[in-house]
């Protein structure tokens, strides 16, 4: 199991498209993807739970990646919050 | 009342007059009745086949070049919704738990989360709200059969009023015979749009703000010639539009007796008359305006706007049916042609100063060697009742004439060794657009069984200009001495050969026109399915021989001012 710290770096927080965009790319492998804020914890496979968290600028995510990919997985997720999801 | 004009996008010309019905925005009620235990099975395969259809559906709009990549991303995103895991899962639960029925499981479920955001403060997460909105009425009307509901409330004399509208859906209304369909969105050349146009249905889109401006039931007019609906017109509007439209629909009733009679000149002479078609959606037109078969089968819809290439299966699918459906009436398919900005997305293709003279039509294929030959393999294996014909576009001369029928032949070898079953006799034809290929026709048409003349593209080229910029678009002039003379050209290096010329571009739809083209002794005219009665309608009033001398004379004109009024005194000619 990883896990990460990340912060929301992009102005629009992360709304419909970067929630899509990351169940996309999480979607791809086979280890379970969770994200946790605060005290919310959902499954980073699944549209509604990203969006439910309603992330904004600034906010902190932990991410945890488990399962045989989970390194791979971790790494592109992190590599897409560092572009800001293509925004800025 | 003050009589209300709105503008909007003419996708096909042509009046309507009518009665408003706006689909989209019915109010879904749903029963709360638990189901039986038995009835589980039933209801959870139902809820798999509804969202599968819904995401069928979706992934039509979302492979519609006429959205926005906005628009497009937001389906993604609707797409998604209707994948997520919890969403599944929560709605089975629903379902085997609760016993709720599979509309029930659905609102119940899109009801707990708009809960969620409405909680939200940020206002972006609350306009989510709709998105989430859309997705459930789209699952569940589906579910409920609404459509077909709304189906059952157009009748002959309905202009329906939609959002948007789906390339299917215009099919099914279609044979409702409604009068007219507006959207709010869309654009000229989208699916949805094509396949109106080739079924000669006044349609207006881009309609801003059109729902909030119509009210169920209003009598309104659709004026496809303008460009506008006209919401309240008073009875001087609706007199003058009621005789625009009788004079159109007596137009079109004596058109409509053409449909029987053959493409033959005053003086005796047969005109092959085609169809261009774009979709495959469009070949009940063609075969309904009793068209000979399809002149131009364009298959950039396979390439464009797709994250992937279409397989040489799905071609071979594609063009099979289309060839099958039209045999033995000829089927030329012509190669994919769009310029590079339009396939840069899987094609990796760079900017290009100058994208007209640059990288495009069978300039792409050559330089992509295994997508062409997956589409040749396809054509050549489609071509199972011997109708089918290949053409090329932009081939500026016989270079490239030859390298495509080196590649011709090695798919066939290749599919020999497979053992692939394919019609080994096909014939090829050039498109006729760039000046180098009028200027050698005479050696193409000794290596291809058939020339195509594309107008458009062979004005744009000879007299350099790009009739999209606005600042020199009246240089762009169809009857331009050297346009008239290389058609003349053409035609005649073909003829010297043996084979014949065909004009599927604008010119031949353009009604004056038509004539002159077969008086410079085009053999063959592909048009829209649309204006093939319209096309024919000027063939059967021709005669060939008195249009080939005022052809001759018009070419000794100088300007393309005097050509077209010596044009529109030769009306009377006959």
């Amino acid at each position: 199991m990883i896990k990460k710290t990340i912060v929301i770096e992009n102005k629009l927080g992360m709304h419909a498209r970067p929630a899509t965009m990351i169940v996309k790319i999480a979607s791809k492998f086979r280890s379970e993807f969770r994200i946790i804020k605060g005290d919310m914890e959902i499954n980073g496979k699944s549209i509604m739970g990203v969006m439910t968290l309603a992330a904004e600028y600034g906010s902190e995510l932990e991410l945890i990646a488990d399962g045989v990919d989970e390194e791979y997985l971790i790494q592109e997720i992190t590599e897409l919050f560092a572009s800001k999801f293509g925004e800025e | 009342m003050i009589v209300k004009r709105i503008k909007g996008i003419s996708v096909s010309d042509g009046v309507a007059i009518g009665y408003a019905r706006i689909v989209e925005k019915e109010h879904i009620h749903i029963e709360t009745k638990k189901i039986s235990k038995t009835a589980v099975n039933k209801e959870l395969k139902r809820f798999h086949k509804d969202v599968e259809y819904v995401i069928n559906e979706l992934n039509t709009f979302i492979q519609d070049d006429s959205f926005s990549k906005e628009n497009r991303d937001i389906l993604t995103t609707h797409k998604m919704i209707l994948q997520d895991p919890a969403f599944i899962k929560r709605v089975k639960e629903l379902i085997t738990q609760k016993l709720f029925s599979l509309e029930h499981a659905v609102s119940t479920y899109f009801t707990e989360v708009v809960n969620i955001f409405d909680a939200m403060e940020n206002e972006y997460y609350s306009q989510r709200l709709t998105d989430f909105e859309d997705v459930a009425y789209r699952l569940l009307s589906h579910s409920m059969n609404k459509s077909k509901d709304v189906l059952a409330k157009l009748d002959d004399k309905s202009i329906l009023i939609m959002k948007n509208i789906t390339p299917s859906f215009v099919t099914k209304v279609f044979e409702k015979n409604i009068r007219g369909l507006c959207t709010e969105k869309g654009s000229k050349n989208s699916h949805s749009s094509i396949i109106a146009r080739s079924m000669n249905l006044p349609m207006l889109v881009g309609i801003s703000g059109l729902l909030e401006n119509i009210n169920e039931g209003e009598q309104i007019i659709v004026d496809g010639n303008n460009g506008e609906i006209i919401i309240f017109p008073s009875s001087d509007v609706l007199a003058e539009y009621k005789s625009i439209y009788l004079q159109e629909s007596q137009k079109r009733k004596k058109l409509q007796k053409l449909i029987n009679v053959k493409a033959i000149t005053l003086d005796n002479k047969e005109i092959t008359l085609m169809s261009n078609i774009e979709l495959p959606e469009e070949i009940d037109q063609v075969i309904k305006n009793n068209s000979r078969g399809i002149g131009l089968f364009r298959t950039e819809f396979l390439f464009m706007d797709t994250e992937k290439l279409p397989t040489e299966e799905e071609q071979y699918k594609i063009y099979k049916k289309i060839a099958e459906k039209l045999a033995p009436e000829p089927v030329i398919i012509r190669t994919i042609d769009v310029g590079g900005d339009k396939l840069s997305s899987i094609l990796n293709i760079v900017h290009e100063e100058n994208p007209n003279l640059g990288f495009r039509g069978i300039r792409i294929s050559l330089a992509n060697i295994p997508i062409f030959r997956r589409q040749i393999r396809a054509i050549l294996r489609a071509n199972t009742k011997g109708n089918v014909k290949i053409m090329f576009p932009m081939i500026s001369g016989v270079e490239e004439i030859l390298q495509v029928k080196k590649i011709i032949e090695e798919c066939k070898n290749e599919l020999k060794k497979k053992k692939i079953a394919f019609c080994n006799d096909i014939e090829i034809g050039a498109m006729i657009e760039v000046p180098s290929a009028v200027i050698t026709s005479d050696a193409l048409a000794k290596e291809c069984d058939f020339l195509s003349i594309g107008t458009n593209d062979l004005v744009q080229y000879l007299l350099a200009v790009d009739r999209d910029n606005e600042s020199i678009s009246f240089y762009y002039k169809s009857c331009h001495p050297s346009v008239l003379k290389a058609i003349k050209q053409t035609v005649d290096n073909a003829h010297a050969k043996g084979i014949k010329v065909a004009v599927c571009g604008e010119m031949a739809s353009d009604i004056q026109f038509v004539k002159l083209l077969l008086g410079l002794g085009v053999d063959e005219l592909s048009v829209s399915p649309g204006r093939i009665l319209m096309t024919k309608n000027e063939i059967i009033n021709c005669h060939v021989q008195n249009w080939a001398e005022l052809a001759e004379e018009l070419m000794e004109l100088k300007t393309s001012d005097e050509i077209y009024e010596r044009l529109n005194d030769s009306k009377n000619y006959e």
